[in-house]
């Protein structure tokens, strides 16, 4: 049982891990796509920002990947209930996503200034979309969603699609979208060189500073909000279904965490502290570092908003007591064992050569670089 | 309770996302590797054309494999949108390999896909060929993973069901890794994805023959796709019957729908060669046969024999009327976990778990369920036969066909004279659709052939959609189509306009500087 | 000493693989099947390329003797 327990607690922790390397990797190019007609005023300039991204976007995304499967793989009726409940929400995540391997691939493929314009446009779609969701979707985790299930666990999902635009969801969203707005400008700033840089340095600090802003107001919207309070169940590390638990309302009780074990204010103090010095290093023309503390901020953002729900994961608006927690919502405890040990593995093996890939394209790109190289985006 | 229009409305959206996904997977999983053997020989022998033929081909690689890449988001998705009972029932088990593909296979296939396309002046030569494998053993484990998570569905192994959870557990990873179908089915994809890609460069290759266009290049690659592709065809077909020898056992209505068996015969078993089955009589409406060759076929002897659908069906009412106390008590179990009856009621009938809810589609209180609706039960749990018979015999006839293309074309590239082969030049260019045919053919024999299952014997299709309005599957379905046909036609043409240009062209382009300041693109920006 | 040292990494590394292929072949004869498979394909594909330069270079150098024999 404490064992069980462990594990659960362990991918609870992994999961935040992946989501942290995708807002940070995959956040960082949608960045690049969204900013993209800002930074680059024509086509030289556009592909500059392109090609910063271009050797590294595509095993970025698998972060998104490996993200969706963990979910499923750890804790599967979270991977269940959410995709199906938030379905058109999920769809448009989708399907903006899939424009963007279409628009670094395809873009360049053809000298017409139209069709690189409509790519342009679908790279900033593609940018912009998936992270106000991302966002959008943990914001509304913090509501509860409107979902309940049968005897043998089939998920209803009652709510609307307008439901989930809630205020506390778009906040969460822009929040979401200033970071990779802050992350991309970072990156394009550490490849680029002169006007690109300079344009890309003013967006960083915009990103930023909207990141602190957002955040804050998010801090203190959830201090006045309901929560949700676990207070009878099986508990950790048993075997259940969510259907033997009792759940109670209560206001700031999200905040619960925080006051039961005062060293979590780390966290948010982590990201504010990361978004505000990435801002300063981005002031001071430091790109490594701002890419870095802006990393920094994400893991306390998302730090944060899982400190607060823990245990739950997904919180029924409709049938508190069918709420999605760690503990009932995560996969058996021998393959969260065997998880454990490919990710134990795999996650240092796949760190080590994405670093290399990186150290292999290192360097700054101009205009002459991009149309010199045939390869090039 | 799940809407029957929902679930036909996501299989067909499942199916129709899937069989779009398997056009380009085939493609990447063998041109990788023949871009690794291309890119061999210019390692080992220095020799600068192999240079140019492994950067030309790999353009067209990238066109195929960005869209490969982006129609994978959508399977990833899918389960979850889709599939939400399904997800939660065996995510257990089904979740693991997706992760761990992710983590082991397209994490690799993707970092060193970038170092693949931009590396070129920045590694040194035996990096970038090591990169090149990486990338087609990168792209094949990922085949390797999604298959196994497959091969649960088409003949689960270790696991088992947890009453106490609700769902499907893991019990052997191992079990779940080495079972004979994932093995079969794994070599049997990732081979038939390498006979797709020889064919595909064969057949480019040709038509640059035949316009005596670029034929150092199209020589030499022509003949190494012919040597890859004819190897690769004898594999697909030695692991085809591998396959049939291994689903003979596991999935027995499968078997029967493939051979039009509706009634069992005593051995040895003729074949229907060709055959006009009808789903309403449970007859062949007229069918040629060969005497002696089904027995060979599927139990490589003349004394052994498989049940048609008269056996099967009653089989399936037997575990029908078995699957009713398991149901039952699970209903139980649900409200009171600690109820030791029903625990033990459970654990009496647990095998029979799958048909029980095969019943539960057409008698939701199972208990009270009447004759003719076990009937009914009994008759779903036969797969739709013509498809599965037709789509069988689809994917072997092209094999045969590519077989006996490609030991003509080895023929008369090893004599070096193929060019002047000119009617073989211009098959060889026909022949660039059959693959993908082919292809397909195999995905409908596998996945129509599951059903009414989603994990076979276990969990019914009907019960593993998303509790979904139909207004939404309207929705995504219009979505999905409309999505897809554009970018379809986008890679074509640009697949098209990449050949037509060949080797020679800088695929990027460049817009003139004063285009670039063009005012309708500066416009945009400053606004 | 260089060499005694890249004697003993290969000769680890043959151990390995021996044990690796033993052990997959036991479990996973078709998984092993293959790996053994696809390296024979990748390489005689590359081989037959190697082959078609040797064969120009030898009809070449027929041409070259021919053209000497009949002047």
């Amino acid at each position: 049982m404490e064992t069980y327990a462990a594990l659960q607690v362990l991918w609870w922790l992994l999961l935040g891990v992946l989501l942290s390397g995708l807002a940070v990797m995959v956040g960082m190019d949608m960045g690049v796509g969204t900013i993209l007609r800002y930074v680059g005023r024509n086509d030289g300039e556009r592909r500059v920002a392109l090609n910063i991204i271009g050797p590294h976007w595509d095993g970025n995304q698998v972060w998104f990947i490996l993200g969706g499967g963990a979910v499923f793989a750890a804790f599967p009726l979270i991977y269940a209930t959410a995709f199906s409940g938030f379905y058109v929400v999920m769809l448009l995540l989708l399907w903006s996503m899939i424009l963007r391997p279409l628009g670094f691939e395809y873009r360049s493929k053809l000298p017409s200034a139209g069709w690189r314009n409509a790519w342009d446009w679908a790279l900033f779609v593609s940018g912009l979309v998936p992270m106000v969701v991302f966002g959008a979707a943990i914001g509304n985790l913090f509501h509860g969603v409107p979902f309940q299930f049968s005897w043998n666990l089939t998920s209803t999902y009652t709510g609307s699609f307008l439901g989930l635009l809630n205020p506390f969801a778009i906040l969460c969203g822009l929040l979401s979208a200033s970071l990779s707005v802050f992350m991309g400008a970072a990156m394009v700033m550490n490849g680029a060189k002169d006007a690109i840089f300079e344009r890309a340095r003013t967006l960083a600090r915009i990103g930023a500073a909207l990141a602190i802003v957002l955040f804050a107001i998010g801090g203190f919207w959830v201090h006045g909000m309901g929560g949700y309070v676990l207070t009878a169940g099986p508990g950790a590390g048993v075997p259940q279904t969510p259907l033997q638990q009792s759940v109670a309302l209560a206001d700031g009780a999200w905040l619960a965490n925080f006051d039961a074990h005062p060293a979590l204010w780390l966290l948010p103090a982590a990201g504010f502290a990361g978004m505000l010095l990435g801002l300063l290093a981005a002031s001071a023309r430091r790109s490594h570092l701002a890419w870095w503390l802006g990393a920094l901020g994400w893991l306390g953002v998302i730090g944060t908003a899982g400190v607060a729900l823990f245990p739950f994961l997904l919180p029924s608006s409709s049938v508190p007591a069918q709420s999605l927690t760690v503990w009932n919502a995560s996969s058996s405890q021998h393959t969260l064992l065997w998880m454990s040990g490919f990710a134990a593995v795999f996650v240092p093996l796949v760190l080590w050569y994405t670093s290399w890939a990186f150290y292999v394209m290192r360097g700054k790109l101009d205009v002459a670089d991009v149309v010199a190289d045939e390869h090039a985006y | 309770m799940h809407d029957i229009h929902v679930v036909d409305l996501s299989r067909l959206q499942f199916a129709l996302t899937a069989l779009y996904h398997y056009l380009f997977v085939p493609l990447t999983l063998g041109m990788s590797f023949l871009l690794a053997a291309m890119e061999t020989v210019y390692v080992t022998t220095g020799r600068e054309i192999y240079k140019k033929i492994t950067q030309f081909w790999s353009k067209l690689f990238l066109i195929n494999f960005a869209l490969g890449v982006a129609t994978g988001l959508t399977m990833e998705f899918e389960f979850g949108t889709n599939w939400s009972f399904y997800s939660s029932f065996v995510g257990d088990i089904f979740g693991a390999p997706l992760a761990i593909e992710g983590l082991m296979a397209f994490f690799m296939e993707s970092t060193f896909v970038g170092l693949m396309v931009f590396g070129w002046g920045r590694l040194r030569r035996g990096q970038h060929l090591a990169v090149t494998y990486l990338v087609a053993l990168g792209s094949n484990l990922s085949a390797l993973w999604i298959l196994i998570a497959n091969s649960f569905m088409q003949a689960p192994t270790g696991a088992h069901f947890n009453p106490v959870t609700m769902r499907m557990e893991l019990t052997s990873l191992s079990d779940l890794i080495f079972s004979h179908d994932a093995q079969a089915k794994f070599v049997h994809t990732s081979i038939a994805g390498y006979v797709t890609a020889a064919i595909f460069v064969a057949g480019v290759s040709a038509w640059y023959l035949l316009k005596n266009r670029h034929t150092e290049l199209a020589r030499r690659s022509f003949r190494m796709a012919v040597l890859f592709g004819a190897l690769a065809t004898v594999g697909v077909i030695t692991l085809g019957d591998a396959l049939g020898f291994v689903g003979a056992q596991a999935q027995p209505t499968k078997l029967a729908a493939m051979e039009g068996l509706w009634k069992t015969e005593p051995a040895p078993m003729p074949f229907n060669l060709v055959a006009f089955p009808s789903q309403q009589e449970h007859v062949n409406r007229g069918a040629i046969q060969v005497p002696y060759v089904l027995s060979l076929l599927v139990t490589h002897s003349l004394t052994g024999s498989v049940p048609g659908f008269d056996q099967l069906e009653q089989q399936a009412t037997a575990r029908i009327r078995d699957g009713i106390p398991a149901v039952a008590a699970l209903q139980t179990l649900s409200a009171k976990p600690n109820d030791a009856d029903a625990l033990a009621q459970f654990q009496a009938h647990e095998k029979d778990l799958g048909y029980g809810f095969l019943l539960q589609r057409y008698a939701p209180d199972v208990t009270a369920a009447t004759d003719a609706e076990v009937a009914d039960a009994a008759r779903d749990a036969i797969p739709q036969v013509a498809p599965v018979f037709w789509s069988f015999r689809v994917m072997v006839v092209l094999g045969l066909a590519m077989l006996a293309y490609f030991v003509m074309a080895v023929i008369y590239t090893m004599r070096n004279r193929v060019e002047r082969k000119r009617w073989f030049l211009k098959l060889a260019v026909w022949m660039i659709p059959v693959p993908f045919l082919a292809n397909e053919a195999g995905w409908l024999v596998a996945e129509l052939g599951r059903q009414p299952w989603t994990v076979y014997g276990m969990l019914p299709t009907w019960m593993s959609a998303s509790t979904h309005s139909v207004g939404y599957m309207a929705f995504s379905l219009i979505g999905f189509v409309t999505l897809y046909t554009v970018f379809i036609a986008i890679e074509m043409y640009l697949m098209v306009r990449t050949i037509r240009r060949g080797p020679d062209d800088d695929h990027a382009g460049v817009i003139p500087h004063d285009r670039l300041h063009a005012d309708r693109l500066a416009g945009y920006a400053e606004g | 000493m260089r060499t005694f040292m890249q004697f003993l990494l290969f000769m680890v590394l043959a151990i390995a693989v021996i044990v690796l292929a033993i052990l997959l072949g036991d479990m996973g004869a078709w998984y092993f099947a293959w790996l053994v498979g696809t390296a024979m394909i990748v390489l005689i594909a590359a081989a037959g390329g190697v082959l078609l330069d040797t064969q120009d270079e030898h009809a070449a150098a027929r041409r070259a003797a021919a053209s000497a024999d009949a002047r």
